[in-house]
């Protein structure tokens, strides 16, 4: 919404000492959010009125060589193409040096003298698109003779163009749609300048109460609205117009004021409308009266007021014909539709030349039904976007005296329909006190009263406060304690600090376990965190193996990229692996942590309220992934150094192999990624703090070759994909044994030929250690070989050390051990 | 040098023998006085060795990468994203003030992204979110006030204990834009909720400002600039002057959280009683912070997953 200053200060006397600088920030702080100014002051200098003294066609063009009288001892030779061009006529010259307005945001184009045609042309005749004001570029700007402007008189000072135009964020005012018009705006200026706000005389008009006299008075047509829900108040009233189409044809006050607000002028009557609707808020409709009485069958007018039903039709002003929903309030003559209630009239009730009498319309519709039809037909008119914020009843009847005023029209009937019009006003009794400790604040008394009066509230003792009906917002009294902190400043209020017992946070488990494994993956082992989209295409979940069905679908998503919610974060990772080889990048490995689900774990229901309309939210798995491009063993390394930095204890890993107890093949529950290779993937285990249960944790393994072709991937990447909330349920042992023997160790490398895996030479191993009493050992890999020639057996190379913690160990004692460990197979 | 040394103590040596030619009496304070003598030339012998140790060293290019046939030293640059270390960092300053942490769910639902919240059914205001919407009406966030609702009753019993409810929600939001420069559709953001019998507006603002001059370590002037939040009465926006780190000199602001007092709606849609129980929340983007911090002017850095810009951090 674009407000002008200047027409703030015609309602608000601002106080001198008050630059237009500090008046812009005051506004932003305590009324709404300013997201820009446009400074005129400058943008209509060197522009003036002229009179054209002869207008002469340039033989073979459109041109005319003119010469105007701009106020200086000689005529100034001007070329102009312009149709509407004559002499006599006052007209609005760009002098050379000065910029275009219309370009004042952007080129910033400079008018200079330049020959055209032969002729050298000084200037320009500007059109009203020239200067901002329209779009028209077809005609110059022709100024009324009558207002006698001496030639060579500044444009500025025959029109309100010094001026600063503030640029408001309309978010910020959804709750107040009394700050809408010029009016409201101005009656909050004065609030935050803690001046009492003069109500100006519009709402008080002579016209205002011969409307008031009229109704029910005559019979030339009725109201009917089918729910008051719909349309709090319908007023209407009759009047005769001879020249409601006709535009205007000099350039005029009113076209300057309707520029401002980023509007253009139209036709006297549509003028008249917007410019009320600028003023007050409230948005006015005119229907052709006689077209009205022949839609609805040519006797007993009847404006009703109705939601659409499904099927029903409407044409537009606009030439398109829609279907209406049953959400769209409609205006109907006698049951048939004539207009989209708020948003746009229809073609059949259309005012044009042959109009002679019209039904001026001001109206108040739900603001959630206006909203749905904006939203259905995608209509954003500046009248719909004051609906939206639920206009309030009591300024219908007001904005329609206004309006029929400024159109000198003669009324013959009026109406007014009121079934949801609350006549009686909100009154809030509430303390000092209330406001001071809310707020944090010290106001007496009588600054609260004051406060509130100046915005035209009602205060009696302290304090019972009555507002005024056009705050629709008002209800509670944390409203009235905004308005009391609002319109002094809260920048005026001390900032403090909350006194609370010296109690600690409670900490978040999963954030610092994320946060530890940040630590671990990115200090320590040399990772790169990434994020991720958590919406990913179908194409890519697909590609991955995954079921597609299982995923919860976007309905409004921005692309074909975006449309699923993921199932897991392992297929997104592969992707930024394939982008970083390709920018170049080698031996790398990325992990995430984040969140994912399917549609197969179900709802959950956290921390629901009891009688809250939730019926549970999709259960969420938090998961940490990692992709590195190497081998399976690769991904094992950085699982296992990332369980081992967080001290994870009785850790099981699925070697389908093997024969022991502990480990599980049957993995009910947690499907394997259909992205890992089949013979190169292990399921990872651990035991739970709380019960010592079990449960799965993750998947580690090489991605399947045909996935990986997929991604473009040529060489083998390897990935890990982990639930955090089964590792955060680990048994986690921070407590570690340092066994040192203050007695010499012995270091053997030892290798063993074996068929078996090497998991099991491993166990081998340790069984004989520790069967030694007072042993103290560790046993690192060293090699695994072998040779092309015998791919059933390898060679495992260990490299063993071991010392006695009681004693030193004999020879003898130390071959017994090896001997021991090599007879091995 | 160093033979000259040498010679030196060989003649002390010879001198030294002299000892036995003196009387009993004179023989210590000469002994004393040779010794210093010994030990003097002792340590310039040292110094003297040390010094040809190191005039033996080969010249080296100290601009080199590496010695002349010596493998380049490399280290992998692992990283943490920028972004997390941003929330860490801000939600470290939260805890540390007493503010425990719930993080939201990224597929919620009406009732948390708006009910709860205040938000009338159908209400254009909920227009303003831009929300994301599943097949089966459930929300992506598009704000962490969806998680208000959820903390306020999980600490509701810190009230009955006299204790306030202090949480903030550090988390993943989306927004039904398109992207570009300064646009995300997907990005993070941080919310605060303190609620007591006694929390005052002037908290707010006291919380606002001890929290920013303590991320940006300089003493930061506030202001305010009025808003609309359904579930804050009254609502309004927070600004802190622009901090020297980001090259600020006094005159400028920056726009960084929307806040206001807890609407007794939304209190009341917890089971709190609002005549009893004053509350406050605030609300504000994290890519942000980091972008300034980082002099970023690409908001699409942060997703690219590209390990040019992850490797900077």
């Amino acid at each position: 919404m674009l407000v002008s200053l200047n027409e703030i200060k015609k309602l608000v006397q601002i106080p001198a000492d008050i630059t237009t600088d500090e008046l812009v920030k005051l506004i932003g702080s305590r009324l709404v959010e300013v997201e820009g100014t446009i400074d005129w002051s400058e943008r209509y200098e060197n522009i003036f009125v002229v009179k054209v003294i002869s207008a002469e066609d340039i033989e073979g063009t459109h041109l005319h060589l003119c010469q105007i009288d701009a106020g200086k001892s000689e005529p100034v030779q001007v070329v102009c193409g312009a149709p509407n061009v004559h002499a006599g006529m006052f007209a609005v010259w760009i002098a050379p040096g000065a910029i275009v307005p219309s370009t004042w945001d952007d080129e910033h184009f400079k008018i200079t003298m330049r020959p055209l045609r032969g002729y050298d042309s000084y200037g320009m005749l500007a059109g009203p698109d020239e200067l901002g004001f329209d779009t028209e570029h077809s005609k110059i700007a022709e100024i009324d003779p009558k207002l006698n402007v001496a030639p060579g008189t500044p444009l500025k000072e025959v029109f309100d163009l010094d001026d600063v135009i503030l640029d408001i964020e309309n978010k910020s005012l959804t709750h107040r749609p009394d700050t809408f018009g010029l009016i409201g705006f101005a009656r909050e200026v004065a609030g935050i300048l803690g001046i009492k706000f003069e109500e100006p005389e519009i709402f008080s008009s002579e016209l205002d109460a011969k409307l008031k006299s009229l109704e029910k008075s005559s019979n030339d047509f009725s109201i009917e609205i089918a729910d008051s829900e719909l349309c709090a108040r319908y007023t209407a009233a009759i009047f005769e117009t001879k020249d409601a189409l006709e535009a205007e044809k000099y350039l005029t006050a009113d076209a300057i004021f309707l520029a401002k607000a980023g509007m253009r002028a139209i036709s006297k009557i549509v003028d008249a409308t917007n410019i009320v609707m600028l003023m007050t808020g409230q948005p006015l409709h005119a229907f052709d009266y006689d077209k009205f009485v022949a839609v609805g069958g040519g006797k007993n007018p009847k404006i009703g007021v109705r939601l659409a039903e499904d099927k029903e039709t409407l044409k537009l002003l606009d030439g398109k014909t829609i279907d209406l929903n049953h959400d769209d309030i409609i205006i109907t003559s006698n049951n048939i539709p004539v207009a989209l209630a708020g948003a746009m009239g229809g073609e059949s009730t259309e005012i044009d030349a042959s109009t002679h009498r019209v039904i001026l319309e001001s109206a108040t519709f739900s603001l959630y039904n206006e909203r749905k039809t904006q939203m259905a037909h995608g209509i954003f008119s500046e009248a719909i976007t004051r609906f939206t914020k639920g206009q309030p009843a009591v300024g219908t009847r007001p904005a329609l005296a206004y309006c029929i005023e400024k159109l000198h029209g003669e009324v013959s009937s009026y109406e007014d329909d009121a079934p949801g019009f609350n006549t009686k006003p909100e009154k809030i009794t509430l303390s000092l006190d209330d406001i001071n400790s809310l707020l944090g604040s010290e106001y007496s008394a009588s600054v609260v009263k004051s406060t509130l009066e100046n915005v035209g509230f009602t205060v009696d003792g302290e304090f019972t406060i009555t507002a005024p009906l056009w705050r629709t917002d008002i209800h509670i009294k944390e409203d009235i304690i905004e308005e009391v902190g609002r319109l002094n400043g809260y920048d005026n209020i001390t900032p403090t600090l909350p006194l609370k017992p010296m109690i600690g946070a409670e900490r978040n488990q999963l954030f610092d376990l994320k946060r530890e494994i940040r630590g671990v993956l990115s200090d320590k082992l040399n990772a790169n965190e990434v994020l991720t989209y958590s919406f990913v295409s179908k194409a890519l979940q697909e590609k991955a193996g995954e079921d597609v069905e299982d995923s919860y679908e976007i309905v409004n998503s921005i692309s074909p990229e975006l449309q699923v919610f993921r199932q897991s974060i392992t297929p997104s990772l592969l992707e930024k692996v394939h982008d970083n080889l390709k920018a170049g990048f080698s031996d790398f490995t990325l992990y995430e942590m984040n969140q994912t689900s399917q549609k197969s774990l179900g709802l959950e229901n956290i921390l629901t309220p009891e009688g809250a309309d939730s019926h549970g939210t999709p259960a969420i798995e938090n998961r940490l992934a990692l992709v590195t491009t190497g081998d399976f063993y690769q991904a094992m390394a950085y699982f296992k150094n990332l369980v081992e930095a967080l001290h994870i204890k009785h850790l099981f890993i699925s070697y389908d192999h093997a024969g022991d107890n502990n480990v599980i093949k049957d993995v009910k529950g947690f499907q394997r990624p259909a992205y890992l290779e089949d013979s190169r993937y292990v399921a990872v285990f651990i035991r739970t703090e709380d019960n010592m249960q079990v449960v799965p944790l993750g998947y580690i393994g090489e991605i399947k070759r045909s996935v990986a072709k997929k991604f473009k991937l040529e060489d083998t990447v390897s990935v890990f994909e982990i639930s955090l909330d089964s590792l955060l349920r680990a048994n986690r042992l921070d407590k570690i044994s340092l066994n040192f023997s203050k007695f010499p160790s012995t270091t053997r490398d030892v290798t063993i030929e074996t068929e078996k895996p090497y998991y099991d030479i491993e166990c081998a191993i340790k069984g004989i250690l520790e069967e030694t009493p007072d042993l103290v050992y560790s046993l690192e890999p060293v090699s695994v070989y072998k040779a092309e020639t015998n791919l059933k057996k390898a060679n495992l190379s260990f490299r063993l050390t071991f010392a006695n913690t009681q004693k030193t160990m004999t020879s003898s004692e130390i071959s017994d051990i090896m001997s021991k460990v090599e007879s091995i197979k | 040098m160093l033979e000259e040394l040498k010679k030196e103590l060989k003649a002390l040596s010879a001198e030294y023998a002299k000892i036995k030619t003196l009387p009993p009496e004179e023989r210590k304070s000469f002994g004393v006085e040779m010794n210093k003598k010994k030990q003097a030339i002792l340590k310039k012998i040292e110094e003297a060795e040390a010094a040809s140790e190191s005039d033996n060293l080969e010249p080296l290019d100290l601009s080199a990468p590496a010695a002349p046939n010596s493998p380049i030293p490399t280290f992998k640059k692992g990283s943490k994203h920028p972004l997390m270390t941003e929330l860490d960092r801000v939600v470290d300053i939260y805890q540390s003030m007493g503010f425990a942490v719930l993080e939201p769910r990224q597929l919620d639902d009406e009732f948390h992204m708006f009910d709860s919240l205040n938000f009338h059914k159908g209400h254009p205001a909920r227009d303003g979110y831009d929300t994301f919407r599943t097949k089966e009406g459930f929300i992506p966030p598009a704000h962490t006030s969806t998680m208000q609702n959820r903390a306020l009753v999980k600490y509701k019993e810190n009230l009955e204990k006299g204790l306030p409810i202090a949480v903030v929600v550090p988390g993943r939001v989306f927004r039904n834009e398109d992207v570009d420069a300064t646009h995300e559709h997907t990005f993070y953001q941080c919310e605060g909720i303190y609620v007591s019998k006694d929390a005052t507006m002037g908290n707010l603002l006291g919380i606002f400002k001890h929290f920013f001059s303590t991320y940006y370590g300089q003493d930061l002037r506030i202001k305010t600039q009025p808003g609309y939040f359904p579930f804050t009465e009254p609502s309004f926006e927070l600004l802190i002057e622009k901090p020297k780190s980001l090259g600020g000199k006094g005159d400028g602001w920056l726009e960084l959280l929307g806040c206001g007092m807890i609407h007794p709606n939304v209190l009341k849609a917890a089971g709190i009683n609002p005549d009893e129980y004053k509350g406050f929340a605030w609300g504000g983007g994290i890519d942000r912070l980091a972008m300034m911090k980082y002099g970023l002017t690409d908001v699409r850095h942060f997703e690219s997953g590209n390990l040019k810009f992850l490797e900077e951090f």
